[in-house]
This record gives structure tokens, sequence and C-alpha cells, in this order.
């Protein structure tokens, strides 16, 4: 082929625009840190790298819904835990009142049967615990879930968080299921401590070992609710630590497929470089050769 | 018979000589003019083939002649680069076109679009865990506003790109218009002056090899050292006479009937692809995206119920389904207590408890779905990807074919300094040697003039 110095000059140009080009690609990657700067550049790994995102996002998403359902479920153990304690406490004062049989002063009896109301009262209180400014209590009702005479607001609604791809758990329990329905027979426990109270203050011992029994179911019933509560809870616990793996993964394996590894770029950009350097040192001796330099 | 024929053979030599030097100063002139080919002049010798009956011994020379001046050039090599160059102008222009479309959708980002439809849901999926809470419920149409913002902005920077593109044919065709009239121009002139036309050759090559980088034009030699210049099969310039493109519409036609020029390379080709192809099918992605998540939101939130206990509203307005239009319905704008977080209690469909968050939560759920706005705007992201880089890998590729096409039509047609110089060289001593020759005759005629007979003194 014969060659010319055009297109000497044609092909040095377009190898070093190459070069340059090449150099180029590699600090943008070093100075954003990234490489995948465009789709195009690895459309592969974009793709991956979109999925990982939103895996990500989602993940990020089901952990602020783990960490309100863990609040919530806090919450509803420890005013279920101290509605035991005062329904222990009921029972003591039941007991204490049936063998009270001869106790002939009043007053005492009324200071049980005070007791026994305030007991109420503060169940009553325990009923309308609220996580933010809701009761978790009530359903999907608002407002509180029982009103000041102990009548039940709230419905039978369920409130349920995602928590995990493809899985969601309901982490209410309604009045119903933790105080029992009121009405009928036996009633909520708030109508037990009622009458237990009045039968206490009226020193009714058969009424006392009726209302006794109503006690231990009611106590039965928010004791399966605590332990439900509870084990929701130790779900939702390992799930997040779960979660939070997943998240670690997660970001691991996108910086894998979005980061520049700087230790292979930074040598990259070293060589290429040199080769950028030597290009057009060759060049600068190259290109301005001639005969004319020779012929006198 | 030395005499004074031989004073004329040595003249001639001079003049081809100089006449050598004279092209070999007009080439190393030329060796940066784009489109140039080399010129050498034609030398014969000049002698009589058929010596007379008593002539003398041997053939006698009576010098040299210049016969004409030529042009290095392969036709085939030069017709291959022009080619070339068309489908390295289109494919340029068509990776840069995808480029900026990419840009306009920028992934994988914090920002994009795809980050956008992650927070819509999200903001859902708060909503869900807190109906009661306005903040969260407000939160969730401005996510839902900045969402539709970012798909009417990417909408428009994709129109933007075709109306580039259709003010860029507009130009073409003035452009492709002008070159052909002066393609005709430099016909008609080398017509007229063929024993000066080499130069003018090279310049029509020039305009060609333009033409052929807007339209994909080819040309074929016609009478006379003419060219006839074709698009498409379609004749745009015959001898003189040239016909005019018009692309005032966005598409490229021909001025005289209206037709579609069909151009089979060249930025007009990589225009078209652009205007007809890449950004209606990029467009209607990303309206079936709006749409998917329009009609896919609507149906769970028209079914819902708000915190009042109403259900039928819509989220987005059901009757703007593209990405240019795509808003929130006046349902909902601007009254967060209007989203309808609540699922319906079946059998009913009775109103839930003002507290349910069931519905948010079901729609916080299509984010997921393998039919979903979501998972369609990453095979919209990854279908542009494969689709860019395909194209910057041919454009690349073309590069060089286009670069080995030039080179070998340059091997024979470009001027090299170096053998200039060696024929500036050898001409200068021809030329010397011709001058010589004649003062050696010139001597011996002074000789024989000043020694012999003594008549006329």
């Amino acid at each position: 082929m014969r060659v010319t110095s055009s297109m000497m000059t044609t092909n040095t140009l377009r190898d070093l625009n190459l070069s340059l080009g090449r150099l180029q690609k590699t600090q943008t990657q070093l100075s954003t840190g990234r490489q995948i700067t465009k789709a195009s550049d690895n459309p592969t790994g974009t793709a991956t790298a979109m999925g990982l995102r939103k895996q990500l996002n989602r993940a990020d998403q089901h952990s602020r819904s783990l960490e309100d359902a863990a609040g919530w479920l806090g919450t509803a153990d420890s005013a279920l835990t101290s509605g035991l304690d005062l329904l222990a406490r009921a029972k003591e004062l039941a007991i204490a009142g049936a063998n009270s049989g001869g106790i002939s002063d009043p007053n005492a009896r009324i200071a049980m049967a005070t007791e026994l109301r305030s007991i109420r009262s503060q169940l009553l209180g325990l009923a309308n615990t609220t996580y933010g400014s809701r009761s978790i209590f009530n359903g999907t009702a608002s407002g509180a879930a029982y009103s000041s005479t102990g009548v039940y607001n709230g419905n039978t609604g369920s409130v349920v968080r995602d928590v995990a791809a493809q899985d969601s758990l309901a982490i209410n329990l309604t009045g119903t299921q933790v105080f029992g329905t009121a009405g009928g027979a036996v009633g909520d426990v708030f109508e037990v401590l009622d009458r237990l109270a009045t039968a206490v203050q009226a020193g009714n011992d058969t009424a006392i070992a009726a209302e006794h029994l109503n006690l231990d179911s009611a106590t039965q019933l928010m004791s399966a609710a605590t332990v439900d509560i509870g084990s929701r809870a130790a779900k939702i616990d390992s799930i997040r630590s779960r979660t939070a793996d997943q998240v670690l993964r997660l970001r691991d394996q996108l910086s894998n497929i979005e980061d520049v590894d700087p230790a292979s770029a930074i040598l990259t950009e070293k060589m290429q470089e040199n080769s950028y350097q030597a290009a057009l040192q060759v060049a600068a001796k190259i290109l301005p050769m001639s005969l004319l330099d020779f012929l006198r | 018979m030395t005499g004074i024929s031989s004073l004329y053979t040595a003249l001639s030599g001079m003049r081809a000589q100089s006449r050598v030097l004279d092209l070999t100063g007009h080439n190393v002139a030329n060796a940066a003019t784009p489109g140039y080919h080399r010129q050498r002049a034609e030398l014969q010798a000049v002698g009589n083939s058929t010596p007379g009956l008593f002539a003398g011994t041997g053939v006698r020379g009576y010098g040299v002649n210049v016969i004409g001046t030529t042009q290095s050039l392969d036709v085939l090599y030069e017709a291959r680069a022009v080619r070339e160059e068309g489908a390295r102008s289109q494919m340029a222009l068509a990776s840069s076109t995808l480029a900026q479309l990419q840009s306009a959708m920028p992934e994988p980002t914090e920002n994009g679009l795809g980050a956008q439809l992650d927070e819509f849901w999200g903001a859902w999926s708060d909503v869900a865990n807190q109906p009661d809470s306005a903040g969260v419920r407000t939160q969730l149409l401005a996510k839902a506003n900045s969402l539709t913002a970012s798909l009417h902005s990417t909408a428009a920077q994709i129109t933007a790109i075709r109306d580039a593109s259709m003010s860029q044919v507009a130009a073409l065709g003035n452009d492709a218009t002008g070159l052909a009239a002066q393609i005709a121009t430099l016909n008609r002139a080398i017509l007229v002056d063929p024993d000066h036309s080499l130069d003018l050759k090279d310049q029509r090559g020039v305009l060609l090899t333009n033409l052929a980088k807007l339209t994909g034009a080819v040309a074929r030699p016609a009478e006379s050292g003419q060219i006839d210049v074709y698009i498409g099969g379609r004749t745009i310039v015959s001898g003189a006479n040239s016909f005019a493109l018009d692309g005032t519409t966005g598409t490229l036609r021909w001025a005289s009937d209206g037709a579609t020029v069909a151009a089979p390379s060249g930025d007009a080709a990589a225009l078209a692809a652009t205007i007809t192809d890449i950004v209606p099918r990029y467009t209607a992605a990303l309206d079936a995206i709006a749409s998917q998540l329009v009609t896919s939101v609507n149906a769970l939130h028209t079914t819902g119920y708000d915190q009042a206990g109403a259900t039928g509203h819509q989220f987005f307005d059901g009757t703007k389904l593209t990405a240019a239009t795509i808003t929130l319905s006046t349902d909902v704008a601007g009254q967060p207590s209007k989203i309808a977080a609540g699922a319906p209690v079946l059998p009913g469909p009775l109103a839930p408890g003002p507290l349910d968050g069931e519905q948010a939560r079901a729609i916080a759920l299509l984010a997921g779905s393998a039919t979903g706005a979501d998972s369609q705007y990453h095979s919209l992201i990854t279908n542009l990807a494969v689709e860019t880089s395909v194209a910057f890998q041919r454009a690349e590729l073309q590069d060089q074919v286009a670069d080995s096409a030039k080179q070998q039509a340059d091997s024979v047609g470009a001027v090299s300094v170096d053998e200039e110089m060696a024929n500036l060289t050898a001409a200068q001593r021809g030329y010397e040697a011709s001058a010589r020759v004649l003062t050696a005759v010139d001597d011996m005629l002074a000789f024989l003039i000043e020694h012999t007979g003594v008549v006329g003194r």
C-alpha cells in the first residue's frame, strides 16, 4: 500500500482520539465513582442495578413498616402486661372478698369495691392505649376504643403491615379479642369487674364466686392475647434482622455493579495515560518528517 | 545528424521537465486540499516510428511531448469511500440521537423515573401504615405530583428530540438542494472545458461526499466526464440539471412531486428513523407506562373508601392516559382526605373503618407487579440501553470501515510529499541535463560556424 503523509496524519489523529476517548471514559468513571454512568455502558448491569435498587427501596419501605409494627406491638404488649397485673390484683381482691364472708366492716368491703372500680377504670385506660394518635385496640375505627362507661366503639377491622416481599402480618387485636364481648350472660372484662365490685361491696359470696370464675376466663383471654402479640413481635424481630441483612447484601451487590473499583480504575487510568503520552511523542517525532529534511 | 533539430529536441526536454515541475508544485500546494488527487504529466517520446528509406542509421528521436495530464484515482475505491461516508454519518447521528434519548431517562440513578416510582409506591405504603395522618396523605399527593411532572418532562424531552430532528431535516433539504445544484454547475463546467477539468472533478468529488453524508447519494459516470447522482434510485443530478429537495414539513420530499425521499443512508436516513421509528416507539412505551399507572391505580382506588367513607374517587384523571398528560384527578387533587386508603368490606361492599389502610396497601403492592408500570419502565430502559449500545458499536465499526475505505482511496490518490520531492529532483535534473544538451549543441554549431569556411566573412 502506498502511504502518504496525509494518511499518516489522519491515522495518527484517529488513534490519538481513540486513546484520549478511553482515557476520558476512565476519568469519568473515577470522578463519578461509577462504572455505569450511562445505561448503554452496560445494559445488563443496568437492568440488574435497577432491579437491585427497586428491591433496596422496597426493603427500606419494609424496614419502615417493620419499625412501625414493632412499635405498635411493643405498645400493645406493655398495655396487656399491665392489664394482666391489674387482673391479678382484681383476682386477689375477689379471693379476699370471698373469704371475708365474715367481715362485718362494710367500710373494708367498700374499700375493696372502690379498688376494683379503680382497676376497672385503669383497665379502660389501657384499653384506650394509643400508638401515635391511634387507639390500638380499636380495629379500623377512629377515636377511643372504649367510652368512659366501657362501651366498645371499635370494629373488627384488621391492621396489616407488609413486612417483607410476599409477606404481610396483622398487628392488631380488637377490643373484643382482648377484653371479651360485651353483653350476654358474662360480658366483657369491664362488666365482670363492675359486677364483682358490686358483689364485693354487698358481700354476696355466691356472686363473688361466679364473677371470680368469669374473671379467670377474662384473664385467660387476655393472656392468650399477650402470647399472640408476643409471638407476632418475635416474628417481626426475626424479619427485621433478616431485612437488615438483606439491605446490606443488596447494597453490596449494587456497589459491585455500579461502583468503580478505585484501585483497578486508577491503574487503568495510569496505563492509558502512559500510552497516550507515548502516542503523542511518537506522533511528534514521525509526523514532521519528510524527504524535504534530507534534500539540500 | 546532430544539428539545429537537436536544439529543438533539447528544448522539448526542457519544456516537458518544466511541465513536470509545474505539476509537482501543484501537487505539493494541494497536499492538504480535501478531495484533491495527485496529477501526473503523461510524457511520450516523439520519434518517427517508420524511418525513411534513406534515413541514416537507427531511429532518430525528436524529443519528448507532454500528451496530457492524468489524475491518480481508483473509481471503485472512490465510490466505496463515498458510500461508507454516508453510512458513517448515518450511524453517528443515530447513536447520538439514542444517547440524547438515554439522557432524557437517566438510569440507574437516585433521581430517575425508577426512583420516583419507588417513592410513589412507598408513599402509598406509608398511607397504609398511617391512614389517619394528613401529613402522610399530603406527602403521597406530593410524590404523585412529582411523578407526573417527571413523566411530563421526559415526554417533553423526547418530543424535543423529534422536533430538533424535524428542523434538522428542513435544513438538510436546503443543503442537499444547494449541493446538487453545485454538482450540476461543475458538470456543465467540465463539459465546456474538458482540458482543465481535473481540479473541477476533485471539487465535485468533495461535494458528492458531502451530499452522500446528508442523503446517502451515489454517483454514476455519465458522458464527457460528467456524473449523474441518485438518491435511493431517483435522480437528483443529471448532467447539468439538478432537482430540489424539500424538508420543511419534517419529512424529506422531492420538491417537484412531493414524493418521500428514500435515503439509503446518511443523516437523512438517521433523521427519518428518529422521526418515524425511534421517537414514536419510545413515546408509545412511555405512554404505556403512564396508562398502566393510571388504570392500575384507579382500578383499586375507585373501589376504595376515603376517610369520610365515600367511594368511587379516581386517583389519576382516567381520561389522560399519556405520559405528557397524566395528572391527578380532581377527585383527590389538593384533598388528601379523599385518598381512598380503605378497602371495601365484603360482601357488600361496605365502607370499612375510617382508619383502614388496606386499599392503600393493595395499591402499594402494585410496585411488585410483573406487568406493572415499574417492570414496563425497566424493560423500556433495558431496551433503550441495548439499542444505544448496539448503535454505538455499529457507529464505531462503521468509523473503522469508512476510515479504511478512505485510506484505500487515498493510497492511490493522495499526494505524498516524499514522492513529489523525488519527482522534483528528477525533473530538475532532467531540465538541467536538457539545458546542457542545448549548450553542447550550441557549442558544436558555434565551432562549425567559427572554424569552417570563410564565406561571408
